[in-house]
């Protein structure tokens, strides 16, 4: 059972892998990266990682994925002009992808035995678990990613951010503090004479 | 080869799930169906209107009939005959499958929701996180419902919804954390359970900021006034759903009751005590009043279903500018603040909140 | 419940195939950055992987912190990349030749 359910998710992933990388419009490739985020979310959930599950659905679905949408749906790319060239590319990429497979492949099967899983403690749940080597032994690099993600929040700000120039504000406080004398002069003057 | 006796045990272990989740999204759908005749309803008592009043039938035979009661599923009937329109150069797969997509997350959340102890079809550890990356996935669905339209206003709608969403849901985090920090666990029959006692035990008492910025941004997370931008008709048209009709918009429509009713839910299980009896722990609490039971937790949602109604018929619309500086400026630094505090008050194991820590 | 080694193969398809990816989609800089969270993915597949069958938590924490890292990644690639359009209106790499010497 579990079995099936984990090749089912494989070739899942497997396939929007796959059109991720030939597909010709940068939104269905967006789409697809999303769709093999689920997937592989869905593979660790066989491996009891339930935090680390839901937490790249949550990080990468929620947020990362709907950033990338976003930009590439803002930018006005033209989608013929970068593709040409694709066709070229097509024999080197498969060559070095089956290549690079293939020796992966020689080296997790002739040196790994079968390994059987070993049994993590079940009455505690895995984010616990997580959790207590996290703010234990990790402590230092926990802190470390905190900083890193401020730096990036900072930067990305920084680059983006256009300082809104000429912007026409109202001070809606001013407005309604406005009295009668500062705006109105009533001025006394002479009739002029007729001619 | 498969073992007949574990292919059985499979199918019967299955059958049992389906079994729950029919009996949990049934009841649904007739709620959500009757919330858009309430809706309706209660709007128009509070405008000196009164509402959808022709179609009806005899709620008790014998009794005066009920008029407007027939009115959802008539609304439901012509919704189904009204013709599909897709427009030219949109994305086809992509048009038809945005509603679906906004619409599973909203049913699939349902799934961690505890209805009563141990009333809940997927009892699981990481409940809350869960529900927030369920939440987080309903973007998707606007995302592209906007994009696939070909269509300015659709477009423009869905980057401002889902900009929005994104924002809200960081403040809303926050509170979550703030509930977690105090229950001590993920799972939400234990949040529930952590509440226990008395009125003054709920949590909404001790968070009762995180409580207050939970449920506005609750209200902006699932687009509803006064936080309806994203379809705000007098601007572009109505959001991005501008270019659906028949069934698709219906789903749509579906979708966004099902997730008010869903944070309206969310909100008694983090804030008040789930269903627990308000009487507990008072003179009355050897009553019946005392018992616990679904019919509080019930009671409770309706009372947040019929804020999100009352909030409509009383609230201008923002604007989106403000909107963002209310998500960013104010409720950010206001949960973090009170995240702080609260971690304090769990450390000092403040009575009668925090006593075991 | 399949064996580590089915784990490993599936991280390693999806490495390769992200791999190709930047092969072909050379010239699309936002395809490229796709391609780089995917072989991420893989990574992080590997991990959990070990993780389960070597009963270490500590593959998990590595996650944990790719994924962090990852996000950062992310949201700085994309600030460039935006920043990049503003200037040049393309984000063709092709294009970007203006320190060639």
């Amino acid at each position: 059972m579990i079995k099936f359910t984990f090749y089912f998710f494989s070739i899942i992933l497997i396939f929007a892998a796959m059109r991720l990388i030939t597909v010709r419009n940068p939104v269905h490739a967006a789409l697809f990266l999303v769709l093999s985020f689920f997937s592989s979310a869905s593979i660790w959930l066989l491996l009891h990682a339930e935090f680390l599950a839901i937490a790249l659905i949550l990080v990468y679905v929620g947020a990362v994925m709907v950033l990338f949408l976003f930009v590439v749906m803002m930018l006005d790319i033209n989608v013929t002009m970068i593709r040409d060239g694709f066709a070229r590319y097509m024999p080197v990429a498969t060559l070095v992808g089956v290549v690079i497979l293939v020796e992966m492949g020689l080296v997790i099967f002739s040196h790994l035995p079968e390994v059987q899983p070993v049994v993590m403690a079940a009455d505690v749940s895995n984010t616990k678990m997580l959790g207590q080597v996290l703010y234990t032994i990790y402590v230092y690099p926990f802190e470390i990613a905190a900083v890193i993600l401020l730096v990036a929040m900072v930067a990305a700000i920084a680059l983006t951010h256009i300082p809104r120039t000429r912007m026409k504000y109202q001070t809606p406080s001013h407005q309604v503090n406005v009295r009668r004398q500062d705006r109105v002069r009533l001025v006394k003057m002479p009739t002029e004479p007729k001619d | 080869m498969v073992d007949m006796s574990t292919f059985i045990d499979v199918a019967v272990y299955l059958g049992i799930i389906l079994i729950k989740i029919l009996v949990l999204v049934f009841p649904l759908f007739i709620v959500v169906a009757y919330y858009t005749l309430a809706e309706r309803k209660i709007i128009g008592y509070m405008q000196v209107r009164v509402g959808p009043n022709r179609v009806g039938f005899d709620a008790v035979p014998g009794l005066r009939r009920i008029r407007g009661l027939g009115q959802p599923i008539a609304d439901a009937v012509k919704l189904m005959f009204k013709e599909i329109v897709i427009p030219t150069n949109a994305n086809v797969f992509l048009f038809v499958i945005a509603p679906v997509l906004s619409f599973a997350p909203a049913i699939a959340a349902w799934a961690v929701i505890p209805f009563d102890d141990g009333w809940v079809v997927a009892d699981i550890n990481v409940g809350l996180l869960y529900l927030l990356a369920m939440t987080s996935i309903s973007v998707y669905g606007v995302i592209i419902a906007g994009w696939a339209s070909n269509s300015k206003y659709a477009f423009l709608g869905s980057i401002r919804s889902a900009a929005q969403i994104i924002s809200y849901e960081i403040a809303m985090g926050f509170t979550l954390v703030g509930v977690v920090l105090a229950a001590g666990s993920l799972n939400l029959s234990d949040i529930v359970m952590a509440q226990k006692g008395s009125l003054i035990h709920w949590y909404w008492l001790p968070l009762f900021p995180l409580f207050i910025i939970y449920f506005i941004s609750a209200t902006a997370e699932t687009n509803r006034a006064p936080f309806d931008v994203a379809e705000g008709e007098s601007e572009i048209v109505a959001g991005f759903h501008t270019e659906y009709s028949g069934m698709l918009f219906a789903v749509f429509f579906l979708a966004e009751y099902a997730n008010m009713i869903l944070v309206s839910a969310l909100a008694v299980i983090m804030f008040l005590g789930g269903w627990l009896s308000p009487f507990e722990g008072t003179i009355l609490g050897e009553t019946i009043l005392g018992q616990h039971g679904i019919v509080w937790f019930l009671l409770k949602t309706s009372i947040f279903m019929l804020l999100f109604l009352w909030f409509r018929a009383t609230f201008p619309r923002y604007r989106y500018d403000q909107i963002m500086r209310l998500g960013w400026k104010i409720f950010i630094p206001i949960t973090l603040v009170w995240i702080v505090v609260e971690a304090a008050a769990v450390l000092a194991n403040l009575p009668p909140w925090f006593v075991e820590g | 419940m399949p064996t580590l080694n089915e784990f490993l193969m599936l991280g390693a398809i999806l490495f390769c195939l992200s791999i190709a990816g930047i092969f072909l989609n050379r010239k699309n800089l936002i395809i490229l950055l796709m391609c780089i969270e995917l072989m991420l993915l893989a990574v992080n597949m590997n991990f959990i992987a070990f993780s389960y069958f070597s009963g270490d938590i500590a593959g998990q924490v590595f996650v944990f912190f790719i994924l962090t890292v990852a996000a950062a990644e992310a949201a700085i690639g994309l600030a460039i990349l935006v920043v990049l359009f503003r200037n040049r209106a393309t984000i063709n790499v092709d294009d970007l030749d203006s320190m060639k010497g």
